[in-house]
């Protein structure tokens, strides 16, 4: 389990936007503002040390910005910290015929719904978020039968395995958080789907496969710029790219970005604030 | 009935960079809220702010819902940008370390505007140049 180092420090006032700022240059993963100081959280692989938060303070405190501080250094194991939240987790119906459920709520099935069983802990994709939902049902329209499905930023890998549940031939689902991997292929399992996605931990550059039929992205929208050229580089010719993550403010840059790398759009859908956009490579 | 409010967190991130790990994950974890929740927004929101550090409030309710909001970046932290610095200066009386034109500090003034208590952008800019001078940061013009 990856650890990771926890510095609380109390400076004797809560002058914290200017501390703050010079604590950033050790380049925390993030900074927490407690009630009588700041909690500093680094990676064990960045941890600077504690000399060195020492010696960031001396100098603020030589700069007249704090008169006294106290440092305590606490190492934590990085967990799933959703457990608290995993417990209240309810069944989600996506459409009338599809539903998510956690392996520990017990659920019988109605008609021909389908079920798909997803425990999220660490990764994104728990089947709550209005995106997973626009995408489930983005692949209930443009899924047909046969499909070969690549599944980028998979969290979770619960949109591979729908592809997979409505009726997609395979498909990789990859992500660079190393959650992801142990998660999704628990999830395969859980589904019996493991024969037909794959999951990868990696990046798309990564991805030596091309042509595939439909591709799935919900991330964001810089990411998803980011990597335009390389999803048009993998879909097929007439093939299907669904793109969520986004709001409503990042549709006309995503979707110029996307004309320019080859995709003709088809349409938009949303949940509140949330949108979903399905294109086709030219 | 408006829901009870059980607490509120209060971090600094990067802009469209937040996941599970931590601070993310233990601050929001043991107040039972959805931690990938948090973060799909947070990130969606900030996904135009790229390489800035964005403070956010959440408020937690009784019932594990949130809402959050951002603030402007720290002062410090544009200021640092502004300057292209890595660091303020140990001594700002004596020692300066960079410097920063009127013109960047009306900018910073201008985005800052909403979280500062200041009754017009004069003020704003009063207490953006106080700021700099803090740190050592010299500004001009």
């Amino acid at each position: 389990m990856k650890k990771i180092t926890v510095y609380t420090i109390l400076p004797d006032n809560e002058n914290f936007e200017i501390i703050s700022a010079y604590l950033w240059e050790l380049d925390p993963a993030g900074i927490e503002e407690v009630d009588t100081g700041l909690r500093l959280y680094f990676d064990a692989e960045h941890d600077p040390g504690e000399d060195a938060i020492t010696a960031t303070l001396e100098e603020i405190k030589a700069s007249g910005q704090i008169n006294d501080f106290q440092i305590m250094t606490q190492v934590i194991e990085n967990r799933n910290w959703n457990e608290d939240w995993e417990k209240n987790i309810s069944v989600i119906n996506v459409s009338d015929d599809l539903v998510i459920k956690p392996t520990f709520k017990e659920y019988t099935p109605v008609g021909n719904e389908l079920i798909l069983t997803i425990d999220p802990k660490m990764s994104f994709g728990t089947g709550e978020h209005q995106t997973t939902k626009l995408m489930l049902l983005a692949l209930k329209k443009y899924l047909h039968g046969g499909e070969k499905v690549l599944d980028a930023g998979t969290g979770s890998g619960i949109l591979a395995i729908g592809a997979v549940k409505l009726g997609a031939a395979s498909a990789i689902a990859f992500d660079n958080d190393d959650w992801c991997y142990d998660n999704g292929i628990e999830n395969c399992r859980l589904n019996e789907v493991a024969d037909k996605v794959e999951i990868r931990t990696c990046e798309l550059n990564d991805i030596s496969e091309t042509n595939f039929d439909l591709i799935l992205a919900n991330i964001q929208k810089n990411i998803l710029n980011q990597i335009a050229g390389g999803l048009a580089d993998r879909t097929k010719s007439g093939g299907i790219l669904l793109l969520s993550g986004l709001l409503g403010d990042d549709m006309e840059e995503v979707t110029d970005m996307y004309t320019r790398h080859g995709f003709t759009f088809i349409e938009v859908t949303e949940m509140q604030e949330w949108r979903m956009i399905a294109l086709k490579r030219n | 009935m408006a829901k009870k409010i059980t607490g509120y967190i209060k971090l600094q991130i990067p802009a469209g960079k937040a996941n599970p790990s931590p601070p993310v994950g233990p601050a929001l974890g043991q107040k039972g809220v959805n931690i990938m929740e948090f973060c799909k927004q947070f990130n969606a929101r900030t996904a135009s702010q790229d390489g800035l550090i964005i403070p956010v409030v959440i408020t937690v309710f009784s019932d594990k819902s949130f809402t959050f909001i951002t603030k402007t970046p720290p002062a410090p932290v544009l200021l640092l940008k502004a300057a292209k610095l890595e660091k303020g200066s140990a001594i700002p009386n004596r020692n300066k370390v960079g410097k920063v034109s009127m013109a960047q500090v009306e900018e910073i003034a201008k985005l800052k505007m909403p979280d500062l208590n200041a009754n017009d952008i004069e003020a704003a800019k009063s207490m953006v140049a106080g700021t700099a001078r803090s740190m050592g940061i010299t500004v001009e013009g």
